[in-house]
C-alpha cells in the first residue's frame, strides 16, 4: 500500500496533466462531483462498500447454484452505476485499468467455471484494486483541497510544450491498459494511433535530433508492438508490461528533451 | 507610388509609428532586426495552428517578453479547424481572431477565400523572396519536399528528377499516404497534372510503395536500408543527421514538379489597424526567421537570411510554381486517394 501511495503522490504531483486530460469517459460525461471530491468521499466509500458486497454476493451465489444463476454480465452493469468510476478515471487510471482487469477477472473465472478458490482469488484482486482507487481518491481529494488539483475541465486543452506533450503521451498510454482491461481493444488502438500522429508525432522530429535510437524504438513501440499485444488478445498484464516499458523510455526522453530546451538559444 | 511617397503615407496613417521602421524599410526590401520595429501595444488574440513542437510558442513568449504592453490571447488548435472555425464565425457575424497563423497554406486559402484575410502593406509582402509574395497573407517559413535516399545503397544521380518517373524506377520506395503533408504533395500533383495522371501515379505507387505512419519513420526506414527512397519533408532528413551524424541518408530532389514543392506556414489579418500587421512582421525579423531555421530547421522566407545547415540554397532547387493557398482544395485529394485504394 505504501509503494502505492508513493505512486500516487507522484502521479498526483503532476496532476494538473493528468486531470485536464481527459473529460469524457467511455461509460458517459464525467460528472462535475469530480471537481469537488472532499465532499463526496462518504459517497465513494458507500460505493466501493457496495460494489465489494455485490460480488460477493455473486461469487457466493456461484459457488451455491452455478455459472448461470451467478449471472456474471452484471459486473460491468455493477462498476458503471456508481459515480466513483469517473473520480478514479481522472485521477489515477493505471488503477482504474486494474479495476477492470479485476472485474473481468471474476467473470471470466465464473464463466469458465473455474474452481471457487480461484474465483475468490480473482475477488481479492478485485477488492486490493478498489480499496486502493478509494486511497488514490482520497490522497487526490487533500490536493484538491490544497487547490493542487487543475479542475478537471470540459474541453480537452493540449500541452503546448514537449515535455508536457510527453506527459500527456503517458498518460494516454494508461488509458490505452485501462480501455484494454474494459475489454475495448479497438477503443485502445485508436488511443494508440492517435497519440503518435497527434501528440509523439510533434515531438519525435526534436527527439531525433537528441538520440535517434530511442526513437526508432519509441516508433517500433507504438506502431509495431502495443498495437500487437493489444491484437493478439494477450492479458492485460502483457500490455501493460509494453507500456510501463514506453514509459521508461519516455521518461528518459522526457530527460533529455528538458536539457535540451535549457541549453536552446534565445529567440532575441 | 514612389517608395519614399509610400512610406510617408503609411506613416501619416501610423501604420509604421517608428522610424527605425522607417529607415529599414527605405534602405531596401531584406529582413529586417527586431530593433527596427516599432514596440506592440495592446491586445491581441491569435488562432495559432499546432507547430513545430513547441518553437512557435517560444516565438510568441519572446515577442510577449519584449513587448510589456502588449497582450497576446492565444486560441491552439488543429490548423484546418481553426480555419472552419474563423469562417462560421464569420458567418455568425462575429470575429474573435485578429491574427491566423496556419501550419500550412491550405488552410490560409481557406480563409482568405472567404474573403476575411485583410490586406498586407507592400513593405511587408515586399521583404519576401519572390515566389512567396501575396496580398492578403504573408508565409512565414516553408518547407519542401524531398527524395530521402539510402547512400549505401544508391547515389542521387540513380534517382529519377521527374517524381512521375519514381513508380517506373525499379527502387522501393517508402511513403506515409495519410499524412497531412503528402495529401498536399498530392494534391500538388492533381493540380500540375491532372487527375488521371495522379490517379494512374498513385495506382503505380501502391504496388511498389511501403506505408508508414509518418514521415520521419519513413526516412528512418530509408536509413536502415529497408527502401531505396521515400518522401518526406526535408526537415525529418536534417534533424535525424543532427542526432546522427553518420546516418547512411541524403536528401535528392526532383525537378520542376509536385515532388520539389515548397509548401509554406502562413499568416494573415483578420482584422484592421497598425497592431495585426506589426505583429506579422516580428515574424517576419531576421531573429525570428533565423531562429526558426537553426531550430526547427524550416526554410526563411525573407531575403538575407541562410537556409537550415544541410539544405542547398532555395536558388539552386526549382520548386513548382503555384499559388499556395491553391492546396485549400483538399477534398478532390482525398476522393482520388480512396478511389484508387491508397487511403
Amino acid at each position: 500500500m505504501k509503494v502505492l501511495l508513493r505512486n500516487c503522490h507522484k502521479a498526483l504531483c503532476a496532476a494538473a496533466l493528468l486531470l485536464a486530460a481527459v473529460q469524457v469517459s467511455a461509460n458517459g460525461a464525467i460528472g462535475e462531483h469530480v471537481n469537488h471530491l472532499q465532499d463526496n468521499l462518504g459517497k465513494y466509500t458507500k460505493e466501493v462498500n457496495w460494489i465489494i458486497e455485490r460480488i460477493d454476493i455473486m461469487v457466493n451465489t456461484y459457488e451455491a447454484k452455478g455459472a448461470k444463476a451467478a449471472e456474471s454480465d452484471q459486473v460491468v452493469d455493477i462498476w458503471e452505476s456508481v459515480i466513483f468510476h469517473s473520480a478514479i478515471e481522472v485521477n489515477y487510471v493505471p488503477i482504474y485499468a486494474n479495476i477492470w482487469q479485476g472485474l473481468y477477472g471474476v467473470k471470466e473465472a465464473i464463466d469458465a467455471e473455474k474452481p471457487v478458490a480461484e474465483v475468490r482469488a480473482e475477488q481479492a484482486a478485485l477488492e486490493q484494486s478498489l480499496w486502493q482507487a478509494l486511497g488514490a481518491v482520497k490522497l487526490a481529494a487533500q490536493y484538491q483541497q490544497r487547490g493542487l488539483l487543475a479542475q478537471v475541465k470540459t474541453t480537452e486543452t493540449l500541452p503546448t510544450t514537449l515535455t508536457g506533450t510527453l506527459d500527456e503521451v503517458k498518460h494516454r498510454l494508461d488509458r490505452v491498459v485501462a480501455k484494454y482491461a474494459e475489454q475495448l481493444p479497438e477503443e485502445a488502438t485508436s488511443i494508440v494511433h492517435d497519440t503518435y500522429l497527434n501528440l509523439f508525432e510533434g515531438v519525435e522530429g526534436a527527439l531525433i535530433e537528441q538520440d535517434a535510437k530511442l526513437v526508432e524504438a519509441l516508433e517500433k513501440d507504438f506502431n509495431v508492438t502495443l498495437p500487437k499485444a493489444i491484437s493478439g488478445n494477450g492479458s492485460v498484464d502483457d500490455v501493460r508490461g509494453v507500456v510501463s516499458a514506453m514509459h521508461t523510455k519516455l521518461d528518459r526522453a522526457k530527460a533529455l528533451l528538458q536539457k535540451a530546451e535549457e541549453e536552446r538559444k534565445d529567440v532575441f | 507610388m514612389q517608395r519614399r511617397t509610400f512610406l510617408q503615407t503609411l506613416a501619416g496613417a501610423g501604420i509604421l509609428g517608428s522610424l527605425p521602421l522607417a529607415r529599414a524599410l527605405a534602405a531596401g526590401a531584406t529582413a529586417l532586426s527586431v530593433d527596427d520595429l516599432p514596440p506592440l501595444e495592446g491586445e491581441l488574440t491569435l488562432y495559432l495552428g499546432r507547430g513545430e513542437g513547441g518553437l512557435y510558442e517560444n516565438v510568441l513568449e519572446a515577442i510577449k517578453k519584449r513587448n510589456p504592453k502588449f497582450t497576446l490571447n492565444i486560441r491552439r488548435g488543429v490548423t484546418a479547424a481553426l480555419a472552419n472555425t474563423i469562417v462560421a464565425e464569420a458567418k455568425a457575424g462575429v470575429r474573435r481572431a485578429d491574427i491566423f497563423w496556419a501550419v500550412d497554406s491550405g488552410a490560409i486559402g481557406l480563409v482568405n477565400d472567404a474573403g476575411l484575410a485583410r490586406p498586407l502593406p507592400a513593405d511587408l509582402t515586399g521583404q519576401l523572396k519572390e515566389g512567396f509574395r501575396y496580398d492578403n497573407w504573408s508565409p512565414v517559413t516553408g518547407r519542401i519536399r524531398t527524395l530521402p535516399y539510402n547512400t549505401q545503397k544508391l547515389s542521387a544521380d540513380k534517382i529519377p528528377d521527374s517524381v512521375m518517373a519514381l513508380p517506373d524506377s525499379g527502387l522501393s520506395i517508402g511513403w506515409a499516404p495519410a499524412y497531412a503533408s503528402f495529401q498536399s504533395f498530392i494534391t500538388a500533383m492533381r493540380l500540375l497534372e491532372g487527375e488521371k495522371a495522379t490517379a494512374e501515379w498513385l495506382k503505380a505507387m501502391n504496388k511498389r510503395g511501403k506505408n508508414y505512419a509518418g514521415e520521419l519513420g519513413v526516412v528512418m526506414a530509408v536509413e536502415r536500408g529497408e527502401v531505396d527512397v521515400g518522401f518526406a519533408n526535408h526537415y525529418y532528413t536534417l534533424r535525424l543527421k543532427a542526432g546522427k551524424p553518420d546516418a547512411k541518408v541524403d536528401l535528392a530532389f526532383s525537378k520542376n514538379d509536385a515532388g520539389c514543392l515548397v509548401n509554406a506556414s502562413g499568416i494573415l489579418a483578420l482584422s484592421e489597424g497598425a497592431l495585426p500587421i506589426n505583429f506579422i512582421r516580428y515574424l517576419l525579423t531576421r531573429e525570428v526567421q533565423s531562429y526558426l531555421a537553426s531550430e526547427a530547421y524550416e526554410i526563411p522566407l525573407v531575403a538575407g537570411v541562410s537556409p537550415p545547415e544541410g539544405l542547398p540554397p532555395l536558388a539552386s532547387i526549382s520548386p513548382p510554381q503555384m499559388d499556395l493557398t491553391r492546396l485549400a482544395d483538399l477534398r478532390p485529394t482525398l476522393d482520388l486517394m480512396r478511389s484508387v485504394g491508397v487511403l
